[in-house]
């Protein structure tokens, strides 16, 4: 009884407090954080509006005019009509769609293997808990750097195959165009493995574990308990996981450049590859513009789209 | 339905003994109660019976079946976990069907035994309630539902009320009893509430420091402690105990208890159990069986605190090794720097060996 006259009373005090305290705060916090909302505003709007801006002329460093006076050139969207029309921007889009579904699932599926695998205990675990977060902590462009050397044709990957095959092996990784995205792809499935596998360490580590013991009772089998016990309970985590690494991989650039240039020809072209060429080789900047803003909106549309399934995982009907 | 045998159980983890030698029979249909401070063994116990651990020696046996290699999932064991362990991205329906699902019950079938369950447990209103935002005696009964489904010989509860609020005790432990009659399954419910054990329990065992220490009814617990710890564990509270030593006086055999005084003259039954006796004893009686007495006709006690209850009124008497509480049903006219004169009730007074701390039986 006492303890319902005390919620009553409560609500009333915040029924005649909460409004005008809450404007006060809200008044007093909008000015106290508009110096930094200003900043924040200006570095992420401001390049945003420049390249927009950009986007719609013919504008180029080799233009001899300044940015700002861009709008002599204008061009009436001839960038976006002619991207839509680009073979090389739709197959360097295409290309980088095949890298991300064959990556992504491919660290995925390593890495929930060995979260489940380090979730419980063995000999060792802290060495190969260790050796296996390495590939995290090296520099891409090092990393590029090392497949590049790996992948030689006198290089130790063929000499590992003529090995196990015992015939010589010196097939030419990075100059055949199938094999050397091939090859692009196993570097980033090294690379970014350790981090999916982190992710979903947590996230399974996070699993009650007297609720996987319920489901045994229950007669569940392993594979029952993961299905229906361990990874509805990590949906949330892997959604995010997956959310980093689509779009971390979308922008797969500096172990790919190093390794094949984007070669041979056009093999292992990805957006941003195509993006560093065109910005950087053919300096036609106001066209850059339109391509990134047009990938900035459908990679934004795909974080938008995640969000909003991670909303809904989390909502619980009342 | 099955009985539980435990046989000659052990267990050890490393260097460190859980579990010593223990030997226990619960009945078929029966409502056990393991009882104890934490890291008496209980929940080892417990586990070992369900299966989650394997004893280091000894045997589990449920009826004549021995349980040695079973796993977890085919014991035919329901286990409900102090936090209930209640599944809590599905409904309550899913909740309840999860283990018919997993051994791959028809459909129909699942959704007939479901409807059954919460018919008898009165959740059908909420089956398609998401179950992460139940109350807690919601969970309770849908912990027990979802075991209960699998028709269990056995009932294994995990202190299933030490996660909830005094006042909600109460209820579900009445509930919890109600349930028990219901499905008249072997029920072993650990817990370290002496009162949980005493109002639900058909029997209560007695742990401490892995160590089974008596099994008995609660009355039996209560009136004749096996020892000196189920003497001061069993009951709110515990036994009063005083240390003495036996002497004859002209009005029979007493306890001399040092600066207290004399004890009244003991019982024909417990004077001749202790004539045979040698060496120092304690001298115990329940708090509830105090009675104010003349002055030389009990203990003459300072009083050092007074706690009133309402119901019932209990004195703190006297400080240090003689320190001993009373407890009236009524106001009693004491205050703090008092001296009060209380007499334990004759049948009520018992004996335990100081050195040992085993009761002394009267006829034994």
């Amino acid at each position: 009884m006492s303890a319902v006259t005390a919620t009553i009373s409560e609500d009333e005090m915040d029924a005649r407090t909460k409004p005008a305290l809450r404007d006060e705060g809200a008044r007093l916090g909008f000015r106290l954080t508009l110096p930094a909302q200003i900043l924040v505003l200006f570095i992420s709007a401001f390049p945003l509006l420049m390249q927009l801006y950009i986007s719609v002329t013919d504008w180029s460093p080799l233009s001899g005019l300044g940015w700002w006076n861009a709008w002599e050139m204008w061009n009436s969207f001839a960038n976006y009509t002619d991207l839509a029309a680009d073979a090389r921007f739709w197959s360097a889009l295409k290309r980088t769609a095949i890298v991300m579904v064959v990556c992504v699932p491919a660290e995925f599926l390593l890495g929930l293997a060995l979260a489940t695998l380090f979730a419980d205990d063995f000999p060792g675990k802290r060495i190969f808990y260790s050796i296996l977060l390495m590939p995290m902590m090296v520099v891409p462009a090092v990393a590029g750097y090392m497949f590049f050397m790996l992948f030689q044709s006198g290089g130790p990957v063929n000499d590992i195959l003529s090995t196990i095959t015992g015939t010589p092996v010196t097939i030419a990784w990075l100059s055949d165009p199938t094999l050397a995205l091939i090859a692009v792809m196993i570097a980033d499935i090294w690379q970014w493995t350790p981090l999916m596998f982190l992710i979903l360490l947590a996230g399974l580590v996070g699993v009650p574990e007297d609720q996987i013991k319920a489901a045994t009772l229950l007669g569940a089998n392993p594979w029952q308990r993961f299905t229906t016990i361990v990874l509805p309970k990590m949906k949330t985590i892997i959604i995010i996981a997956l959310a980093i690494r689509v779009i971390e991989n979308f922008k797969i650039f500096d172990t790919l450049y190093i390794m094949t240039g984007g070669g041979p020809g056009v093999a292992t072209e990805t957006i941003s590859v195509y993006i560093y060429k065109v910005t950087t080789q053919d300096l036609i900047w106001g066209y850059v513009a339109a391509i990134a803003l047009a990938i900035l909106i459908a990679l934004s549309i795909v974080a938008v789209f995640a969000m909003k399934r991670m909303a809904r995982a989390r909502q619980v009907p009342a | 339905m099955s009985a539980i045998h435990l046989k000659n159980l052990v267990k050890t983890f490393g260097d460190f003994t859980a579990l010593k030698t223990m030997d226990l029979d619960i009945a078929d249909g029966e409502f056990m109660a393991l009882l104890g401070p934490s890291g008496c063994g209980k929940s080892t116990t417990m586990n070992m019976i369900a299966g989650m651990e394997e004893p280091t020696s000894g045997k589990i046996l449920f009826g004549e079946r021995d349980m040695a290699g079973v796993p977890m999932g085919r014991r035919g064991v329901g286990f409900v976990f102090q936090n209930y362990a209640i599944f809590t991205h599905m409904t309550v329906r899913q909740n309840l069907a999860y283990g018919p699902r997993m051994r791959g019950a028809a459909r129909a079938e699942i959704d007939r035994r479901v409807g059954a369950i919460a018919e008898l447990l009165q959740l059908t209103p909420l089956l398609d309630r998401k179950a992460d935002r139940l109350s807690v005696n919601i969970l309770q009964r849908v912990a027990i539902g979802r075991s209960a489904i699998m028709e269990p010989a056995i009932f294994l509860l995990d202190e299933p009320l030490s996660n909830v609020d005094a006042a909600f005790r109460a209820v579900m432990r009445t509930e919890l009893k109600q349930l028990q009659r219901q499905f008249r399954q072997t029920m072993v419910y650990v817990t370290h509430d002496q009162l949980e054990a005493m109002t639900m329990a058909d029997r209560i065992a007695v742990m401490d420091h892995g160590v089974l220490q008596q099994v008995g009814t609660p009355l039996e617990v209560y009136n004749n402690p096996a020892n000196v710890f189920v003497a001061r564990f069993i009951g709110a509270p515990g036994m009063n105990l005083i240390k003495g030593r036996p002497s004859e006086s002209d009005r029979g055999l007493v306890v001399d208890l040092g600066a207290l005084g004399v004890s009244p003259p003991l019982p024909d039954d417990l004077a001749s159990a202790l004539r045979g006796a040698r060496g120092d004893v304690l001298y115990g009686f329940r708090p509830e069986q105090v009675a104010l007495a003349p002055d030389g006709r009990g203990l003459a006690l300072p009083v050092t605190f007074v706690e009133r209850i309402g119901a019932r009124t209990i004195v703190h008497l006297g400080e240090g090794e003689g320190a001993v509480k009373a407890v009236f049903d009524n106001d009693v006219g004491l205050a703090i720097g008092q001296t009060a004169i209380v007499a334990p009730e004759a049948a009520s007074v018992r004996l335990f060996d100081a050195s040992t701390g085993r009761a002394i039986r009267a006829g034994g």
